[in-house]
């Protein structure tokens, strides 16, 4: 006896279902389902601030008002300290990150010696580095700048690490056997070979690190995201406070979508999509 | 038109456990290979014949004795298909075979797209390996190491991942490839079928890396596996294997 099975067309996705699941769409839902919790949040919780309260108070901090004691363009002044320590901060623990994951992934005896201290480090947050580099530094351009680096390092060198061993003795010697001049190599073999990796590492360490720069301002600064955040935390005005770490959080977020996703998705184009990545790196630090 | 000169090759590695015997890969062998012909090394798993592959390659050096291998007396230029392709991940199929070329020039562009076109991957250039299947990518590699025009091809057992569909139609590029170019070949394979079939020579390995036999073969190329001159001397050599003595693997 034989069966006949009815050939059933894959029916296509709707529009909306696409649209959701689309690199901008999901972008775009995921913030209007932010602000309607939000919003929803400050009818139950009165010392919540309301989005709009927080826009508002924001767009004073920028075009400069009468609300409180802000004179125009300090909102750039603090923006501009705050991002040039991040930026110092994270090219520091970048070059050292790709440094010590160079050589974990390239020598077992490195990767015996360091790589547990590498993964404990990994698990230490941002707060801790705060907290301890204005122990040792106090107040001063050091301790926000450290704080950055310190929590940033681990994240690149266990990528960069994962990069370097992705390079196998099989690819060398099939280079070593086809004569190909060491320049060659560098560039084909051992560049090529990293740069997605290295971008992961970027910005996963811009990530887990923007709250370090804030956190360490809070502690020490006179000037900056931090600073300016606390400043309307101690005045008790709650819409100052949430709007400046909003800002910050929306900008670091910006930069890692509209820039770094794509640079690293060009690199990887031979291997995997960003979600994979996103998964495996948050499986190694979970 | 490459010469290869072995001569009291021997292979050490250490042992692979403390306090345990030192593994002789290699031991002591001596053999020649002049001019162009094919010629196949046979052996059961582990008789040393990717260490001497390697050794021959330069990838490996040797603890005694030694190896040339030349081309009128210079340096032979080498291509090496690997058990597996071996092809850079994170490069398009174009520029795997660009990457062992010595020049980029639009004419060395034009010859690798004639080798990738002889193994029937013309329409593959810009993919990465990962978007092929098996079977492609060791294509890539057969035909990446034809297009550096070798005087010596070292090949490791180049079809023995893939299935035996494949493989058979891979031989068969193989034996085309070949009798155009007509290149010093040395083929590794533990598949004495194969080995009749392809090559003018055959030398058997024995466990421990000892030369155990040296076989002529005189037949016409190309050879179909389904010519019976050729399934009679496949019997032929295979029932002087039966007799070889192999100590039973620990
Ligand atoms: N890098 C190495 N370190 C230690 N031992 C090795 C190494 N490479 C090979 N050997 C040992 O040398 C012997 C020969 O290995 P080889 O790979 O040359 O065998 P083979 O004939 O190619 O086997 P197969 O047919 O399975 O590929 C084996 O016993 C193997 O364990
Ligand atoms: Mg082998």
């Amino acid at each position: 006896m034989t069966t006949l099975i009815q050939e059933v067309e894959p029916e296509p996705d709707s529009a909306i279902k696409r649209w959701l699941v689309s690199d901008r769409g999901a972008t775009i839902s995921a913030a209007v389902l932010f602000l309607v919790m939000w919003q929803l949040l400050t009818l139950f919780a009165p010392r919540v601030p309301t989005p709009w309260a927080v826009v508002k108070i924001m767009w004073i901090e920028v075009t400069g008002g009468d609300y409180g004691s802000v004179r125009r363009g300090e909102f750039w002044n603090h923006y501009a300290a705050t991002l040039q320590r991040y930026a110092y901060g994270l090219a520091i623990g970048f070059t050292a990150g790709v440094l010590v994951g160079a050589l974990i992934g390239a020598s077992n005896i490195a990767r015996a010696l360091i790589s547990d201290t590498v993964l404990v480090l990994l698990a230490l947050p941002a707060f801790v580095w705060a907290f301890l580099t204005t122990m040792w530094f106090g107040i001063g351009w050091q301790a926000p700048v450290l704080t950055v680096a310190f929590t940033a390092f681990p994240f690149v060198a266990v990528n960069v690490a994962q990069g370097v061993r992705a390079i196998t003795p099989d690819l060398r010697h099939m280079s070593t056997a086809f004569g190909v001049t060491p320049v060659k190599r560098f560039r084909h073999l051992i560049l090529a070979g990293i740069t997605g990796y290295v971008f992961a590492g970027l910005r996963f360490a811009m990530i887990v690190s923007w709250n370090g720069v804030l956190l360490s301002e809070w502690f020490n600064g006179q000037v900056g995201v931090g600073f300016r955040t606390r400043y309307w935390f101690d005045a008790n005005r709650y819409p100052g406070f949430l709007g400046w770490v909003i800002s910050f959080i929306i900008f670091v977020v910006a930069l890692d979508r509209l820039v770094l996703t794509k640079l690293q998705a060009r690199a990887f184009r031979w291997r995997k999509t960003n979600d994979e990545l996103d998964k495996e790196l948050l499986a190694t630090v979970g | 038109m490459a010469k290869v000169t072995v001569s009291k090759l021997a292979k050490l590695f250490p042992p692979p456990i403390k306090g345990g015997d030192v593994v002789r890969a290699i031991t002591n062998i001596d053999f020649e290979v002049d001019g162009n012909v094919f010629v196949s090394i046979v052996g059961p798993s582990g008789c040393g014949k990717s260490t001497l592959l390697n050794i021959l390659s330069g990838v490996d050096t040797p603890t005694s004795g030694s190896v040339t291998v030349t081309e009128a007396g210079k340096p032979a230029k080498l291509g090496y298909v690997f058990q597996d392709a071996r092809l850079l991940p994170w490069r398009s199929v174009m520029d795997n075979m660009m990457y062992v070329r010595d020049d980029a020039s639009e004419e060395s562009v034009a010859n690798a797209a004639k080798y990738l076109s002889m193994v029937g991957l013309d329409h593959t250039h810009e993919m990465f390996p990962g978007q092929l299947s098996g079977g492609m990518q060791q294509r890539v590699g057969i035909a990446r190491a034809f297009s550096v025009e070798p005087d010596l091809l070292l090949m490791d057992e180049p079809f023995s991942h893939l299935d035996a569909m494949t493989a058979r139609s891979l031989r068969d590029h193989l034996q085309d490839l070949w009798s155009r170019t007509r290149k010093t070949v040395l083929f590794v394979t533990h598949d004495v079928m194969e080995a009749v079939q392809l090559s003018d020579r055959i030398i058997v390995l024995a466990p421990g890396g000892v030369i155990y036999d040296d076989i002529s073969i005189d037949l016409p190329h190309p050879r179909k596996a389904s010519d019976p001159k050729v399934a009679t001397l496949q019997a032929e050599i295979l029932g002087q294997f039966e007799n070889m003595q192999i100590p039973a693997v620990e």
